[in-house]
């Protein structure tokens, strides 16, 4: 038995024990068993990484011509795992030409790999090919295969990530080159509706997991050759897809290279979702404020993109990226454009106040309550007095004590089981809602002002961005609880300076309202109809969008009423 | 950078935490004052200033959890001092909030205080941030804290209550609608004199549950005014004068008068609207004259005359013209009567000859009095409201 | 990001009216009241005339070097020596000017929204935002500028809406009392609120787009636009509380704003004034930052201002206290030093530059002085 020893050197030991005897594992024995595991799991990452260099070596080489190494390597790379199968076959039925069939299943859709190895096996026998005539992979794609998209494959690594991403590798004995055959069919979620962006009126599509869909959702929506989708890979081990798609005559000048630049910035082992890369090429990373536009909806992508904008897609996730995006259009829905020009001005306008009363209604009720009594209406100051009564708390530790019930609530409303949501909103308002004012812990006033705002953030269209305005407004909260007016102004102006100082991919943040740009008010705080929006925002390059003259005039020389053009053609 | 970003906020949370709250007060800590009541001490050099407070909870009824309540809703405290400032602090002995002014319907002062000068009020009044200007300014004959004090029917706060009656005072028309901000222009104006309303107490109120012994309750009315000389106050105006001097000021366009029939005692109510008072200056053998006009439209609204009105149009005209002037005329007689230039003549004559006024102007009050203003009086009644034109014709 | 930025002929316009409108409606307008009664609005006028004519001057100067700023051009016409002289000069009036500008925002603030408020807490928040905005940039500030001239509409609406009903023609006469010689000569307070907006356009207008063709209608109509502004106000304050009321109060905007009420419910909404109004205050603390950081990082030849910003708000923000701090000592300095410090070195410098500029004689000069 030794001593104890103090855990530093007990370590140093047993790391020099581990080193110097390549047989030791672990046996923990005298010295203690954390060193021990500490000695252990670091030969073996040591080991691992070894193996992971020899893997990445490997990866880079060519395929060779042998059957037997090509599939010694794909073992050796692969390891064990189950769901990656291995189908031997013999082409034409020939047992001198083996060849397997590499696929991962469940990425694949079985009815095409099964195409494969029957043209392979089946057809070669059927149209009397002798495998010997067939002297290349190239004869063999071309002569044999049915598929509908088949690709020569020269390098393992190159073949190891088509497979992982769905596509099965055949490899033939005697030839130094595979072929990837696009059998990519895994369980797809399906086209549903946007989760997060409702609508009323407009397509009711939302984007799903699969990147391919996707674009294709945006292909269906603009036809025009312009429209370039360009791919890219990121994430060293998640070898995510990215698209980036634009309209090659409208993107504003330089922008596509500066996402390509941007993303291409990006050196990170996996990409989840569009959030990582957001993260990685947005303009403000310190800002609450987000300056990236996430949106579930085709439509919405779409219409960037006539804009002269750039969408960013990204694989497994539903959430597409557009830049450059503009505080405004977060408070714009979809809904604008496809209601009539009166409603949608109408929605617009109620969804601004939405955004101030978010912003600021709890400061500016609390400065009022706290330090300018005087401003409020006499008749209106005797009750909130009456109802703060016997309220035992300063207004700013009420305002925010019901600020954060209701953070509470909607957390814990979104977190839920769906069926359970409901309970919680119900608890939630008769426990803050009524319990509260009759305990007389809060005051009505107090409920009615943190439902408001409460309301009005959700009425804001994007998520992400009524999330800014949520952190926002606590600091708004605090100043002016603590310092009146010149807190709340004070930080008002900080935040608005920031906001001006804000890019999003060159574009200021504010506009078109700062810089002011005259056109471009057709369609901020008002939406004017489609027939006087002729204008693109002033950077895509071809800025004009419509002909002129497009307001409907129905011909009124008749006079009996019904007498429009159509009616009079018939 | 990034040292210089966390000193920064290291620094502002500093500040937030050696500062914060100063000044705070919530709105429940605050004994809010709805009218202030100014007397003069018993002790002579002193000031009793008393006011009118409301207590939201009984105010308001039940608007949050239980809180107990009296079933009063105001509070009524006086307190006496040698200046304003210090009778409102030595309030602060005996109440528990802070008392707050700003939202402050009324000030109330005694014939006697205004009679000893104003400057101290209008000054404490105007200098205060939290006051707002709107506030009513009025002088009483009668105990400014027992004018406050007074629960009118209606209203549940007394001092709603005098506001709304001056809110509506035009329609009566028999007192000036002073407020601060009025009071504060013409106090300031060399030549100017300020004009305040009268409020009284009254016993007109009928109980409810004895109604025999009618006008038992008193009640705080609205009628005449007091005319001040620079800062003191010089005498009454009762409210047939008031009318006259509200005519020069611009603040009467409507109002009743009721003369009698063409025939016989019965009388005819007429209002009278669109009224505009026209002031003409002329400076001649180094007087000031004035020509003084008033014009104005009619309606008949009441006639209880026997007789049909159907070509009596021009008498009753001429009624109306002859009642009107004695207005005004007793209006002008009462203000030189007290020589004091409540009708703005002075600053009119100053507009329009400027370098007369520099001789003239300081002795303005001598030559005010001494003024003989030749007043015209145009009426034209235009209709007779629904009807044709009389009715019960005999 | 490039060292070159412009700004908009609009945000130079935006620039102009904010620095000139918030004193000149907050505490020139009592000043004026207490000099020449209700001739406030003519004093007022012969301010803003007086304001164009030297504002063209700048431009006439900065047209000459449409490039360089007044420190630039100094140097250029008589060597380093008077560009550090004229950058002295610069840092001495923005720290001159820091004075009024603190009590004009400070007074409105402490004296009717927080009056038990410590006076450093104001300074601190003031500097803090304009030390903010100085960091941003000048492109920013003028962003910030059109949001505060939009703010300033807003402001001279709601307060026309709520005193019009008060207003009183007969308080405006009679004109010219106090005779011409002193009108003019209480213009001079104007012209202190001006000589701001001469200095910030010497230092802002050869970033501004297309100075050359079109800045002197910009720096003039700047000008202009403000004086529209504040004589709304000067018309108001005399009209609707009379010049004798008006000549009562430091901050004499705020009584009028105290005093407007829409309907009977709303009886007080000077917050929602104020809320307006301090953008424009604090755009002024901002410029008077940069134009100090400025001056001294030319000074001392440094390439950018971001080191000065942190030192220059420490001067300021001492320097600002020290006025303050006493009403009595406020009020002096803003009627008996400011205007002899501000108009003698914001009329005089365009005047002395455009006529050295004539005398050193470069060739686009010529041109400049043929065109005057």
């Amino acid at each position: 038995m030794l001593p104890p020893l103090p855990a530093g050197i007990a370590r140093i030991i047993a790391v020099i024990i581990a080193v110097s005897l390549p047989g030791y594992t672990n046996s923990g024995g005298e010295i203690g068993v954390m060193t021990g595991v500490a000695a252990d799991t670091r030969q073996i990452a040591e080991e691992n990484a070894k193996i992971a260099a020899e893997v990445q070596e490997m990866l880079k080489q060519p395929l060779k011509q042998m059957l037997k190494d090509n599939r010694a390597d794909i073992d050796h790379i692969m390891g064990s795992s189950v769901d990656f199968q291995k189908r031997d076959f013999m082409l034409c039925g020939s047992a001198d030409r083996p060849g397997i069939c590499c696929y991962v299943d469940g990425l694949v859709d079985t009815v095409i790999v099964e195409s494969i190895l029957k043209a392979l096996i089946v057809f070669g026998g059927e149209l009397h090919h002798e495998p010997d005539k067939l002297p290349s992979a190239e004869d063999i794609r071309a002569r044999l295969m049915i598929n509908a998209s088949v690709k020569p494959c020269l390098k393992l690594g190159e073949g190891i990530t088509a497979v992982m991403s769905g596509d099965t590798l055949v490899l033939i004995e005697g030839f130094d080159e595979g072929i990837l055959v696009s059998t990519k069919g895994w369980k797809d979620r399906g086209v549903e509706e946007p989760a997060s962006e409702n609508n009323v009126r407009g397509p009711r599509d939302g984007f799903s997991e699969s990147i391919r869909t996707n674009t294709a959702h945006v292909r269906r929506r603009i036809r025009d050759p312009q429209l370039r989708i360009d791919g890219m890979v990121i994430g060293t081990r998640s070898k995510t897809d990215i698209n980036i798609a634009y309209i090659a005559d409208l993107v504003k000048i330089g922008l596509v290279d500066e996402v390509k630049q941007r993303l291409g910035r990006i050196k990170i082992d996996a990409i989840l979702e569009s959030g990582y890369v957001e993260e990685m090429i947005e303009d403000a990373p310190f800002s609450p404020f987000n300056t990236i536009q996430s949106t579930e909806r085709p439509d919405k992508v779409a219409s960037a993109l006539l804009e002269g904008r750039v969408a960013i897609f990204i694989d497994n996730t539903p959430v597409v990226l557009v830049v450059p995006s503009f505080f405004w259009q977060f408070i714009q829905a979809p809904d604008d454009y496809y209601h009539r020009y009166w409603v949608g001005t109408f929605f617009r306008f109620v969804r601004y106040c939405a955004f101030m009363i978010s912003l600021v209604l709890p400061s500016i009720y609390v400065m009022l309550v706290s330090f300018h009594h005087e401003m409020i209406p006499t008749s209106l100051a005797l009750t909130i007095a009456s109802g703060r009564e016997v309220v035992p708390f300063p207004v700013l530790l009420e305002a925010l004590l019901m600020e954060f019930a209701f953070e509470l609530m909607r957390e814990a409303g979104l977190r839920m089981p769906k069926p359970i949501g409901q309970a919680v909103s119900i608890v939630g308002s008769l426990i803050i809602g009524q319990a509260a004012v009759q305990a007389g812990l809060v005051s009505p006033f107090m409920v009615i002002v943190v439902a408001i705002t409460g309301i009005s953030s959700f009425a804001i269209p994007s998520y992400s961005s009524s999330l800014a305005l949520r952190i926002f407004r606590f600091p708004l909260l605090i100043a002016s609880g603590l310092f009146g007016l010149l807190g709340f102004a004070t930080v008002f102006f900080a935040l608005l300076l920031h906001a001006l100082s804000i890019r999003s991919f060159g574009e200021s943040y504010l506009a078109p309202a700062s810089p002011f740009s005259r056109t471009a008010q057709r369609d901020m705080v008002l939406r004017l109809p489609m027939w006087m929006m002729d204008y693109r925002p002033e950077f895509a390059q071809d800025s004009v969008r419509s002909g002129e003259h497009l307001m409907p005039e129905p011909d009124k020389g008749n006079g009996n009423g019904k007498g429009n053009g159509k009616d009079g053609s018939q | 950078m990034r040292r210089l970003a966390v000193t920064f906020v290291l620094f502002s949370l500093m500040v937030i935490s050696t500062t914060s709250c100063t000044g705070v007060r919530q709105i429940n800590q605050l004994a809010i004052v709805a009218a202030v009541g100014l007397d003069l001490g018993e002790k002579p050099g002193t000031i009793r200033l008393s006011a009118q407070i409301i207590r939201p909870a009984d105010a308001r009824g039940q608007t949050g959890a239980p809180s107990g309540g009296t079933g009063q809703p105001i509070y009524s405290v006086s307190a006496e001092g040698k200046t304003i400032f210090e009778a409102i602090r030595n309030l602060g002995r005996f109440t528990s909030r802070r008392v707050y002014w700003a939202h402050n319907f009324l000030i109330v002062m005694h014939e006697d205080y205004a009679r000893k000068g104003i400057n101290d009020m209008v000054d404490f009044f105007t200098r205060n941030h939290e006051l707002r200007m709107s506030t009513w300014v009025a002088v009483t004959p009668n105990r400014p804290d027992e004018v406050i004090a007074t629960i009118t029917g209606l209203e549940v706060v007394p001092g709603e209550a005098v506001d709304r009656l001056f809110s509506n005072n035009h329609i009566v028309g028999q007192a000036p609608a002073s407020n601060m901000m009025n009071l504060e222009e013409t106090h300031l104006n060399a030549t100017t004199q300020s004009l305040l309303a009268r409020l009284q107490l009254v016993p007109r109120g009928i109980s409810n549950k004895k109604p025999e012994e009618h006008g038992s309750i008193k009640q705080v009315e609205l009628a005449g005014s007091a005319a001040f000389h620079d800062d003191k106050m010089v005498g009454w105006l009762t409210t047939k004068e008031t009318r006259g001097v509200l005519f020069f000021l611009e603040r009467l366009d409507n109002g009743i008068e009721v003369v009698s029939c063409p025939e016989g005692d019965e009388k005819i109510s007429l209002e009278f609207h669109n009224a505009r008072l026209k002031v003409e200056p002329f400076y001649r053998q180094s007087k000031p004259q004035f020509n003084i006009t008033l014009k104005t439209d009619a309606d008949i609204v009441e006639s209880g005359c026997n007789s049909t009105l159907t070509g009596k149009k021009h008498e009753i005209t001429q009624k109306l013209e002859q009642q009107l002037k004695q207005r005004v005329e007793s209006a002008v007689d009462k203000a030189k009567q007290y020589h004091t230039d409540i009708l703005k003549l002075g600053e009119i004559f100053h507009n329009k000859y400027p370098q007369e006024w520099r001789t003239l102007g300081p002795r303005w009050d001598t030559i005010f009095s001494e003024l003989e203003p030749t007043i015209q009086v145009k009426a034209s009644i235009k209709s007779t409201v629904v009807k044709v034109m009389g009715t019960k014709v005999k | 990001m490039t060292n070159k930025i412009y700004i908009s002929q609009g945000m130079l316009v935006a620039m102009i009216v904010n620095i000139i409108y918030v004193k000149a409606i907050g505490v020139t307008q009592g000043t004026l009241a207490r000099a020449v009664g209700q001739d406030m609005w003519i004093a007022t006028l012969l301010g803003i005339l007086q304001g164009a004519v030297m504002i063209y001057a700048t431009y006439l100067v900065v047209r000459a070097m449409p490039e360089r700023d007044f420190i630039g051009i100094g140097e250029a016409l008589l060597g380093r020596w008077f560009g550090i002289l004229i950058a002295l000069i610069f840092i001495v009036f923005f720290i001159a000017a820091f004075g009024p500008v603190m009590i004009t925002f400070v007074y409105h603030l402490k004296d009717y929204f927080l009056p038990e408020a410590p006076l450093w807490m104001f300074i601190v928040a003031a500097l803090l935002v304009g030390s903010l905005g100085c960091f941003y940039g000048l492109e920013v500030m003028g962003r910030i500028a059109l949001v505060g001239m939009a703010f300033i509409f807003m402001l001279n609406l709601l307060i026309t809406i709520g005193s019009t009903h008060e207003f009183d023609i007969r308080n405006l006469l009679p004109v010219f009392e106090s005779g011409v010689k002193r009108t003019a000569a209480a213009s001079l307070h104007y012209d202190a609120d001006c000589a701001l907006a001469i200095m910030l356009a010497a230092l802002v207008l050869p970033i501004v787009k297309d100075v050359g063709k079109k800045g002197s209608r910009a720096a003039v109509m700047g000008i202009v636009v403000s004086g529209i502004s504040v004589i709304m106000w000067a018309i108001l304050e005399s009209a609707v509380l009379s010049a004798d009321v008006t000549s009562q109060y430091t901050v004499s905007c705020m009584k009028l704003a105290r005093n407007a009420h829409i309907g009977d419910f709303l009886q007080r909404y000077e917050m929602i004034m104020i809320a307006l109004y301090s953008l424009s205050a604090l755009f002024q603390v901002m410029f008077c930052i940069y134009g100090t950081a400025e001056g001294a990082a030319r000074l001392f030849g440094l390439k950018n201002n971001k080191w000065t910003i942190i030192p220059s708000s420490i001067v300021l923000g001492f320097f600002g206290y020290w006025v303050i701090e006493d009403h009595f000592r406020a009020i002096d300095y803003l009627e008996h030093y400011w205007p002899f410090i501000a108009v003698p070195i914001a009329f005089g410098m365009p005047l002395l530059m455009l006529g050295l500029s004539i005398m050193v004689g470069k060739k686009p000069d010529v041109s400049a002085a043929a065109s005057k």
